[in-house]
């Protein structure tokens, strides 16, 4: 009975134009936005890799200089991209490309790639991603919204539930029935869309493809029983597509703009002046206030003639300037440790109280989860940015413990080659596993799987209620 | 006639309750984003007095210091002499060059949460100094802002379609339009009378929000009337197309339900799908290569000219003999660095040229084909109206980029030549005064926008009412 119910509805929507015309438009578009993704893709990932080759090439031959001049020349880490950012660019345009890795500074991410865009980059690109979010939902709206109604308004519902039809029965065939009209739009864009991941990356990466399709149907479940639902409910046709439609538009225009506000009033983050401000003030005269830079000089060498028994600068068995150099780098650690720690701490409360507006927009759930597959959100891009800074602790310490131990009377005169530059290790990034990823977005996984079961049994209690006045 | 009708639409619009509702709405959602934009324009005008507030203690201290140089109670100390050119002119007394928010900047965010308002000035060009970008969560820009502009382009035109989408399809549902046809009346009286009242509602009531959220807001600065007056001008004719254009769909005599998608349909096209197409076109056609290129350029030409050192320098004063100091000498580190910074601003000059170029050119087939949607011309005329609008951000940037030129031209010269500053000097060095974007050139873009707003919405009326004289209400 549901199939018979099912292909029905299959039939009348391919032999509707609205429809046909819809669902052409919207496979258009996300094999469009895949295509374009796939050559943004390879095209980015081919320029960090160049550029990472690049950056260590110029670190390994920058020749005779001092340890401490290498330290300041520094290196620059590049996110490395993931196959799937091709569906989802998620924050990527929003964070800077790079980050510069340099003695006693930890710098920011610079050059947002939306800063070089035109003026229209702001209302939104085109991605597989958006299309599904967006688009795919108001497809089902538009083949659900007349389910029960329309049926009300011939006069068929009377016949329908006189045959004997369960209403649940006929609730599951019209669900089967969207199911199969999006099912032929879907099936061959996830083909297109994980031949293009394959093809970007020369191995899909099964498990977070399959993840990201199945949260992708968790979503367009959630619509299409808050559709059914919807339609069950109301008297006329015409309430069901404004009820939905508005629905719609809170969950995809408001929802996330408000959540971004709300986020921001409620846990706030400094201005990049106080922010800067703030930390110089630390760096100047340390975190304990009886710390200021001279007192720690003093004490410093204090310690150091202790440690070595010696009485005089000129005698040490090592190059003072390098331990001055590590302490100052120990000390610049402290304060970034708590700057940064609290910045960004800040940054994934408001990233984690916007995953709870879920609870009202299954779109913030589902953009949460998305961005977390596809290795663009905030979270991973901050991952990335504390692996970057360790390294960059790494190979400061390296060159300053080379200098301690044989830069003695000559200090900053004290020059190395490429032998030393050889031994420090290049910088390689591993990207947190799937494991870590479901974590930090387990409120937006919840609330998603709720949002698919609300919506199944919203269409359950409404069609058990269906009458035919 | 008119007025009777008309009479008779408001008592049934407030009776069936759905006019007071979208008034709340929209009241609530429009003071809602003024509030909004007034909270982001005040961080930015606080970021701005604390810029200027460390300036003026800055250089407060710099004059002291310099005091006291002078009357030989302090040593100049430090890696190179705090008096020097390069010291004065590189970091001690650089000022800020920053664009001051507008008078209507709170109620459209526009490119401002993006761009850098203000630079810390060097000697160096703004793309290689760090970074002034304001800090700001990734996934807030991704989501954008709910200001009033927000709420003008995409949720005031969905207000209107939900109060006209059923103008004569309901009264044709419910058999009532036969009926007052019978009556004296015409179709298009009818029709005018419909639209005018959802109108006039609509129009006097966001007015008034405006207002009185504007007076909240105490709003000053330059032009703060005729922008208000276009402001208010660019609302109204493209509330006049979504009007237009829902009583065109109802003029086909289709039901509720496909008028409400259709229009749905056309909101779709033009808010959402239009721009995005357009945007896809642009980067794909001019696409910007990614900045990584840039820093890697950067660091190639730094290696090379600092390698090269003196001949660097050497040939330096080649290009620039009037720079080169009498005598000679052993050059100094200042100039050394000096004249290494600026081989490399003049070897990734034609890389940084490039990305202009492209983002230019994708901003000129944007300029050329946003006719396609009033939305994004109503979004650019209330972003140009605030001074938050990409054109706005360009002059800026000019700003910055020709009194960076003027500081260089100043201490170039002063730092080869080993000048070092006396207290005396230090207030006679270059300033900057900011000169806003002149009226005149955002008059201009703002009533070309317009005007592709209003040329369609006069088609549209065309069509309207050619389709309304056709209009059979047997059909």
């Amino acid at each position: 009975m549901i199939s018979t119910i099912a292909l029905k509805e299959i039939t009348e929507m391919r032999r509707d134009d609205r429809f046909r015309w819809a669902g052409a438009v919207v496979l258009a578009l996300l094999l469009v936005s895949l295509g374009i993704g796939w050559s943004s893709y390879r095209e980015l990932e081919r320029q960090h890799a160049t550029a990472q080759q690049e950056t260590r090439k110029n670190w390994l031959t920058q020749g005779q200089k001092s340890p401490h001049s290498a330290a300041h020349y520094g290196v620059y880490a590049f996110k490395p991209k993931m196959p799937l950012s091709l569906v989802d660019r998620g924050v990527d345009p929003y964070t800077g490309v790079a980050v510069w890795l340099e003695a006693h500074k930890q710098n920011d991410f610079r050059y947002r790639p939306a800063q070089d865009a035109n003026s229209l980059a702001r209302f939104g690109e085109l991605t597989a991603s958006t299309v599904l979010q967006t688009l795919v939902p108001l497809l089902i709206i538009l083949f659900s919204f007349a389910a029960f109604t329309g049926e009300r308004e011939n006069g068929t519902l009377r016949q329908l539930l006189s045959l004997g039809v369960a209403p649940s029965a006929l609730a599951a065939g019209k669900a089967l029935g969207v199911a199969g009209a999006l099912g032929l739009l879907l099936v061959p864009a996830a083909a297109v869309g994980s031949a293009a991941i394959s093809l970007a990356s020369g191995d899909l990466d099964s498990g977070r493809s399959i993840l990201l399709g199945l949260f992708y149907l968790l979503y367009f479940a959630a619509f299409v029983g808050v559709s059914l639902a919807i339609s069950a409910w109301v008297k006329s046709s015409r309430v069901a597509l404004i009820a939905l439609l508005g629905f719609w538009i809170f969950n995809c225009l408001i929802a996330p703009r408000a959540a971004s506000d709300l986020s921001k009033r409620v846990y706030p983050t400094p201005s990049s002046f106080a922010f800067a401000k703030a930390m110089q003030v630390d760096l100047n005269n340390g975190l304990d206030p009886h710390a200021a830079s001279q007192e720690r000089a003093k004490e410093l060498q204090a310690r150091v003639l202790k440690q070595y028994k010696v009485d005089r600068i000129e005698d040490l068995p090592v190059s003072y300037a390098g331990l001055s150099l590590m302490a100052g780098e120990e000390h610049g650690d402290e304060v970034y440790d708590r700057h940064y720690a609290r910045l960004w701490d800040q940054f994934e409360r408001q990233v984690h109280l916007q995953d709870l507006i879920g609870l009202v927009s299954p779109l913030m759930s589902v953009r949460s989860l998305s961005m977390g597959l596809a290795g663009t959100d905030f979270q991973q891009h901050r991952h990335f940015a504390t692996a970057a800074e360790q390294y960059r602790r790494y190979f400061i310490q390296e060159v300053n413990t080379d200098m301690v131990k044989n830069a003695i009377g000559k200090d900053y005169g004290y020059l190395r080659g490429n032998d030393l530059w050889g031994t420090v290790k290049e910088f390689r990034y591993t990207a947190p596993d799937l494991g870590w990823v479901l974590q930090q977005h387990r409120a937006a996984l919840l609330l998603l799987c709720l949002w698919c079961l609300c919506g199944v049994a919203l269409a359950y209690l409404a069609t058990r209620r269906l009458r035919v006045e | 006639m008119l007025f009777s009708i008309m009479r008779n639409e408001w008592r049934t619009l407030l009776a069936e309750r759905s006019l007071p509702a979208i008034g709340l709405l929209l009241a609530l959602t429009i003071g809602y984003g003024i509030y909004n934009g007034q909270a982001w324009v005040s961080f930015m005008r606080e970021s701005l007095a604390a810029t200027q507030a460390e300036y003026a203690e800055r250089t407060q201290k710099l004059q002291s210091d310099f005091l006291a140089y002078e009357a030989g109670s302090k040593k100049p100390v430090g890696f190179s002499d705090p008096r020097g050119a390069s010291a004065v002119g590189g970091t001690s007394a650089v000022p800020y060059v920053a664009l001051t928010p507008g008078p209507l900047a709170a109620l459209s965010v526009g490119q401002s949460d993006l761009y850098p308002y203000y630079f810390k000035l060097s000697l160096r060009s703004k793309y290689l100094t760090l970074s002034n970008d304001e800090i700001e969560n990734p996934v807030n820009l991704l989501s954008g802002r709910f200001d009033l502009a927000f709420v003008i382009v995409y949720l005031y035109p969905l207000l209107i379609l939900a109060l006209t989408y059923n103008l004569l399809s309901s009264e044709h549902e419910q058999g009532t339009l036969a009926m007052t046809l019978a009556n004296p009346v015409t179709l298009k009286t009818l029709m005018a009378a419909k639209v005018l009242t959802r109108g006039l509602a609509l129009t006097v009531l966001s007015l008034a929000i405006l207002v009185v959220a504007i007076f909240g807001l105490t709003l000053t600065g330059n032009g703060v009337a005729w922008r208000l007056a276009l402001w208010a001008v660019v609302m109204l004719v493209y509330g006049a197309f979504w009007f237009v254009l829902a009583v065109g769909i109802n003029a086909l005599g289709r039901n509720s339900s496909a008028n409400a998608l259709l229009l749905a349909g056309c909101w779709l096209c033009f808010a959402l799908l239009v721009p995005a197409l357009l945007n896809l076109a642009s980067t794909a056609m001019y696409p910007v290569p990614s900045r990584v290129e840039m820093i890697q350029a950067m660091r190639n030409a730094g290696k090379e000219a600092q390698q090269r050192g003196s001949q660097t320098l050497a040939r330096y004063f080649e290009d620039h003999p009037e720079l080169a100091p009498a005598g000679g000498g052993r050059p100094d580190f200042a100039s050394l660095s000096t004249a290494a910074q600026q081989e490399v601003d003049r070897q990734i000059q034609p890389i940084l040229y490039r990305y202009e170029q492209q983002v230019s050119a994708q901003q000129i087939l944007v300029d050329r084909f946003c006719y396609l949607s009033p939305a994004v011309l109503t979004q650019q005329a209330l972003n140009d109206l605030a001074g938050t609008g990409i054109g706005a951000y360009r002059h800026f940037n000019q700003q910055a980029d020709r009194f960076l030129k003027t500081w260089q031209d100043y201490f170039f010269p002063l730092i080869f030549a080993r000048k070092l500053f006396v207290s005396a000097e230090l207030a006679s060095l270059p300033r900057y005064v900011e000169v806003p974007e002149p009226g005149s050139d955002i008059v201009r873009r703002v009533l070309l926008s317009l005007a592709g707003i209003l040329v369609p919405t006069l088609v549209l009326t065309v069509w309207a009412i050619r389709r309304l004289n056709r209009y059979r209400l047997a059909a």
